[in-house]
């Protein structure tokens, strides 16, 4: 690898992020008997997709703030092996879930919208970044979602570039059939749950 | 307002994401570009898949456009994310086997007999052709030309490549351009419908018009109107009058809007990530001239000033808000004037031009007296929402409707999805 961007980021504690997948695994013993078939938003998060994505749509959960979280903070900085969460790349308050289409009552669209901020402000990983954000949120989301991935205003001297591209549905589709790409990509997921 | 009915789906779907579907010119066919690498040859008689075409993109096929102008054959232009563009070839025989014959009468003739018996096999199959290579990352879109001469692609790469097709029997095109002044990926390219000038949208925001000046392709236009990407471009069909309320002022104004538009032509529709909507009309050439020469001030006649090919494109109408999320497709029905929009809020949008009265006053009508200028105004008549579900909505084209009991003249909207859907619609005014 050519010379890093930032070689001593600021790392928060692991144990100081918020979160709430740890607890959840020992939780499944308590529900048994007929509830045992009922899906539960855990195991909507951790199963592989197994059943096709319009059970997923059909059967899902509510999803907030904090299980947007939990999907990408694990994912690794492309340069470290410190995960997002830690370095504070994507943080809880960052994150936000809105109808797409307020003025239509029952419609299920939500915009979910990530904003990053880069650890320093040239960084020119930012872009690779965001795309690792939107692919992980658009693999673990139902389709019904719309990803809103953008970089925190004032914290990247290219961040209207970066947003375009991020927002560019064409590029990013393009992007998945970059073997390159994607195994940069890969390699950043491999941490996650 | 008017009424969005579902008639149906094509089946069986793609099960990844469509981008694009495109209506044959004269067959009740259409091509049907999916990110599973192939196109899919549906029927708009009975809604169902005729033939996949594989084999020819390693990557997503994101477009696809049919030449126009041949008969007895059908020539397919497919553009890839693997940065080429092949070309496929077909003799015409779909609907034989059903009796209904989509040859028209008269076409027979001692040879077809010949072909039947000895390439039965290879007449349903789709022939690839030949593989145009030149543009370096994923092409966008491609668009044949109203002669079928030239066919214009574009790619991510900011270039736009126009190919001439040889048409020497054996499939050779020939590079006539490559034009490279958009500062950012070209999304789409779409041919004037009776002039020789090419309209390509771009991630640069802007809309730009190219022409041939002397043997040499050049911008003659650059329209920065929009806020965001440029997704997609139609054309005004060269016949199109907008809808009256009273029917029987009907031929009159017709005329009178024939000739108040003749001289500036077919206008633009764009649709953009920005989420408008907007019709753009290029300047007529004989005002363009007179400024021109009341600025220059050189004593030489306008027209023979070297003044070159510039044009001058302005904002006509922007469409009225109906869309949240980029739009990503609009059509403009060669057929009823109607326009559609769609994109990534799963949303069909229809949109009707009508005249305005300009004065409901008659004292003001007799000043007026034939001299006023028509005004219209574009009316939003439907809004569906989630049209496809929950999914996004890549495309829409208008089509001739071709299934059993509809009647001539009659159209339906084609929609194209992420969920690699494809859904047929019809309107009712």
């Amino acid at each position: 690898m050519a010379e890093m961007q930032n070689e001593n980021p600021t790392i928060l504690n692991a144990a100081d992020l918020p979160t709430r997948l740890q607890p959840t695994a020992t939780s499944k013993g308590e529900y048994g008997g007929i509830f045992t078939s009922l899906p539960l938003p855990v195991d909507f998060l951790e199963s592989a997709p197994t059943s096709d994505s319009e059970d997923d749509n059909l059967l899902e959960e509510p999803i907030d703030e904090q299980e947007i979280y939990d999907l990408i903070s694990s994912i690794s900085d492309p340069e470290h092996p410190i995960s997002l969460g830690e370095l504070a790349v994507v943080s809880l308050p960052d994150i936000s879930i809105k109808p797409t289409l307020p003025d239509v009552p029952g419609s299920p669209l939500q915009t979910v919208t990530v904003l990053i901020t880069p650890t320093i402000t040239h960084c020119s990983l930012a872009t690779v970044i965001g795309l690792g954000v939107r692919v992980r949120l658009e693999q673990s989301l139902p389709s019904r979602f719309r990803m809103d991935v953008r970089i925190k205003e004032g914290t990247h001297s290219t961040g209207d570039e970066v947003n375009k591209q991020l927002a560019d549905k064409e590029r990013v589709a393009a992007a998945l059939e970059n073997g390159a790409l994607m195994g940069v990509i890969a390699k950043m997921m491999e941490t996650c749950h | 307002m008017a009424q969005i009915t579902h008639l149906s789906d094509l089946t069986p779907p793609s099960l990844e994401r469509t981008w694009l579907t495109a209506p044959h010119p004269t067959l009740p066919i259409v091509a049907t570009c999916s990110s599973d690498k192939t196109v899919r040859v549906y029927s708009l008689t009975n809604f169902t898949l005729l033939s996949t075409i594989t084999g020819g993109h390693k990557r997503s096929v994101r477009t696809a456009a049919w030449k126009p102008h041949i008969t007895g054959e059908s020539v397919l232009a497919t553009g890839s994310f693997d940065a080429t563009v092949g070309i496929w070839r077909r003799w015409d025989s779909y609907g034989r086997e059903d009796g209904s014959g989509l040859k028209a009468a008269g076409t027979t003739n001692p040879d077809d007999d010949k072909l039947d018996g000895n390439a039965e096999e290879d007449e349903e199959e789709w022939r690839f052709a030949v593989l145009l290579d030149g543009h370096d990352s994923e092409v966008k879109s491609v668009s044949w030309s109203p002669s079928g001469m030239l066919l214009a692609t574009c790619s991510r790469d900011k270039s736009i490549w126009i190919w001439e097709d040889l048409d020497d029997g054996d499939n050779n095109f020939e590079t006539v351009a490559v034009m490279q002044e958009h500062g950012g990926d070209v999304k789409c390219v779409a041919w004037h419908p009776v002039e020789e000038c090419l309209a390509s949208g771009s991630y640069d925001d802007t809309i730009r018009l190219w022409r041939e000046d002397l043997d040499d392709w050049g911008q003659v236009a650059c329209i920065k109107g929009h806020s965001g990407t440029v997704w997609f471009l139609d054309w005004e069909g060269a016949e199109n009058v907008p809808s009256s309320s009273s029917a029987h002022v009907d031929t009159a104004l017709a005329s009178q809007w024939r000739a108040q538009t003749a001289l500036s032509g077919p206008r633009l529709l764009s649709g953009s990530d920005d989420r408008s909507v907007r019709v753009w009309r290029r300047q007529p050439k004989e005002s363009q001239m007179a400024s021109q020469s009341s600025s220059a001030a050189t004593g030489i006649p306008s027209i023979i000033r070297p003044t070159g090919t510039d044009e001058i494109w302005e904002e006509d109408a922007v469409l009225p808000h109906a869309h949240e999320l980029a739009v990503y497709a609009v059509a403009w029905s060669k057929r009823s004037g109607l326009v559609a929009s769609t994109g990534a809020d799963g949303r069909i949008a229809l949109y009707e031009e009508r005249f305005v009265a300009e004065n409901q006053d008659p004292d003001a009508m007799d000043i007026g007296s034939g001299e006023g200028v028509l005004k219209t105004e574009w009316v939003l008549i439907a809004v569906h929402d989630g049209a496809h579900g929950i999914y996004e909505i890549n495309h829409c084209a208008w089509a001739k409707r071709a299934d059993r009991g509809s009647e001539s003249g009659e159209e339906v909207l084609v929609t194209t999805a992420d969920d690699g859907s494809v859904k047929i619609w019809t309107v009712q005014r």
